[in-house]
């Protein structure tokens, strides 16, 4: 198992030590040989050349708003499907369903023809409504299956006491579905933050484009620093991680619904 | 003056909390979908404002397409594969973290870790451990393998699996520990009472115990690889020529690059089709499997 930990950590401790080399360490030396120094100039110039500041906050902003708003709106969804028995209601969770057998990329092409002619291309809030769109399907599915944990009985006394329909869900409902809310989270937000295909067709403007896309226009120009690359890399790594630590279990447990027989 | 009756004013009021999905989920997904259809007759060309109407051409195309086939037969190669090795790897190092291992949170986080970069970043790591790092442990262990695996069509595909495993590997394996952690101990106690070896235990109580992670390991890797792109955008741009050209790369190529949006829909809902058919199939055989238990 050692050897296999090194071998597996081996391509993020290049990234992490190239990052901080000089160029001329990047040539001269054995790659796998350690920086000379903290060389954090690589960092700096990622920030001014690269535009990665721009970059992150737009990659956050868009993460940030649509895993929100995959919340809200999921959430809503699958309480108003799990306490309706009617056809109507059935019928609506099959069509959710068809989502996630039918995944987003095999449709990119209509759904990036959908999307000029409805002029989202290249606007904030067009890769936003994209990014939601298409996260409703699993989002759906996997708050469908939480509400089970919501007792009917709280819901119903409620609405004896005069609650709304409304009142009920916000008030009583959502509070117990926090850590459905955070598996929806970190599952969404790790899909959307890593996401190139639709941020590529999307937002493609050097003003509105994710961390992703500039990486890639990056690792396309036969550009011989690549050590301000890496830094780059290392910058977009750091909130998903720092995401993911702090909900972990909250990730193993959405990855593993339905793996665990009983 | 009839007043709506309270029943259907809840309904109605549980169907103003789901319409906002509904309606988001309508104009983004399924209204694509039939639009691909209806795009997928026609020879458009994404930019006149004709849709020159061609039957079933675009279909009858791609089936006498080379590229497509190639497109085709490297997506189905690499899905294959990818299927086979990162479930018999998975399942292997879970079961190999379930049995006490010290440092086991060490060793399932080391192995986790790699999916948490993007994968077009992945590729670009690669990249340069194909060109620049790997070469480097020639001159340490005075070897001179030639680790440029993305530089050749016969190796580009093994090559683009060691990354994708590499990457997903620690991913699967946390769903088979889970599952492996959830079966009761006393299966094996009385098994062991029996007289049952340690791979009778494996194949009669492991195995059959595994089924809905298998369910879910199996579609999973199967769909995912299906739908390969932003690796190959990065690692080897669908070379060396076009021998690592995954579907949606080709349909990508054909459609935004070649401006055939007609054949790049029918592309696209042949895609769709060959994913419908494979979950069903798939589903349908694994769930009997479960449901057998």
């Amino acid at each position: 198992m050692a050897v296999v930990s090194v071998a597996f950590l081996l391509p993020l401790y290049t990234v992490v030590v190239f990052s901080f080399k000089t160029k001329k360490e990047l040539y001269l030396d054995n790659p796998l040989a350690l920086p000379h120094s903290w060389f954090f100039d690589n960092y700096s110039s990622a920030f001014d050349r690269l535009h990665v500041g721009t970059t992150f906050l737009n990659t956050f902003l868009y993460t940030a708003i649509s895993v929100f708003l995959l919340a809200l709106l999921s959430g809503a969804a699958a309480w108003a499907i799990a306490r309706n028995r009617g056809r109507f209601f059935r019928f609506t969770y099959v069509y959710f369903l068809l989502g996630i057998l039918i995944p987003f990329q095999a449709l990119f092409l209509p759904i990036y023809i959908v999307g000029n002619a409805l002029h989202l291309t290249n606007t904030f809030y067009g890769i936003i409504l994209m990014y939601v769109a298409t996260g409703l399907s699993f989002s759906v599915f996997l708050m469908t299956g939480f509400m089970t944990q919501v007792p009917v009985e709280l819901e119903e006394a409620a609405q004896i006491d005069g609650c709304s329909i409304y009142r009920t869900y916000f008030s009583i409902v959502l509070p117990l579905l926090k850590p459905a809310m955070a598996t929806l989270v970190i599952l969404q937000a790790f899909a959307i933050w890593n996401d190139y295909l639709l941020a590529s067709l999307f937002v493609s403007s050097s003003a509105l484009k994710t961390l992703n896309v500039m990486f890639q226009q990056l690792f396309s120009t036969t550009s011989s620093n690549y050590s301000t690359a890496m830094a780059g890399v290392m910058i977009s790594v750091i909130p998903i991680s720092i995401l993911f630590l702090s909900l972990q279990k909250y990730f193993i447990k959405g990855l593993s619904a339905g793996a665990v027989k009983g | 003056m009839n007043r709506p009756s309270f029943q259907s004013v809840r309904t109605a009021q549980f169907f103003s909390l789901l319409a906002p999905a509904l309606l988001l989920f309508t104009v983004g997904l399924i209204l694509p979908l039939f639009l691909g259809l209806y795009y997928s007759f026609t020879s458009w060309d994404g930019y006149t404002k004709d849709f020159p109407f061609v039957g079933f051409d675009n279909f009858v195309k791609i089936v006498q397409d080379p590229h497509t086939l190639d497109a085709w037969w490297f997506t189905i190669q690499f899905t294959f594969w990818n299927t086979l090795l990162q479930n018999v790897l998975a399942l292997f190092f879970a079961v190999i973290l379930d049995t006490g291992l010290k440092a086991k949170t060490f060793y399932r986080t080391v192995l986790f870790l790699p999916c948490l970069v993007a994968p077009i970043v992945a590729g670009f790591i690669w990249q340069h451990m194909y060109i620049d790092v790997l070469p480097g442990l020639n001159s340490l262990m005075g070897t001179k393998i030639n680790f440029g695996l993305f530089g050749k069509a016969d190796t580009v595909l093994s090559g683009l699996l060691i990354v994708n495993n590499w990457q997903f590997i620690g991913y699967w394996m946390l769903i088979y520990l889970a599952a492996l952690q959830s079966i009761p101990g006393e299966l094996y106690e009385s098994a062991v009472v029996d007289g049952a070896g340690t791979w009778t235990q494996f194949i009669k109580i492991t195995i059959p115990m595994l089924a809905p992670a298998f369910t879910i390991c199996i579609v999973g890797i199967t769909a995912g690889s299906l739908r390969v792109y932003d690796l190959l955008v990065s690692a080897t741009q669908g070379g060396p020529g076009r021998a690592s050209t995954s579907i949606i790369y080709h349909i990508y190529n054909t459609a935004l690059n070649a401006q055939q949006y007609g054949y790049g829909s029918a592309l696209s809902v042949s895609l769709i089709v060959v994913l419908l058919l494979i979950a069903l199939v798939q589903l349908g055989y694994l769930k009997k499997r479960e449901v057998q238990l």
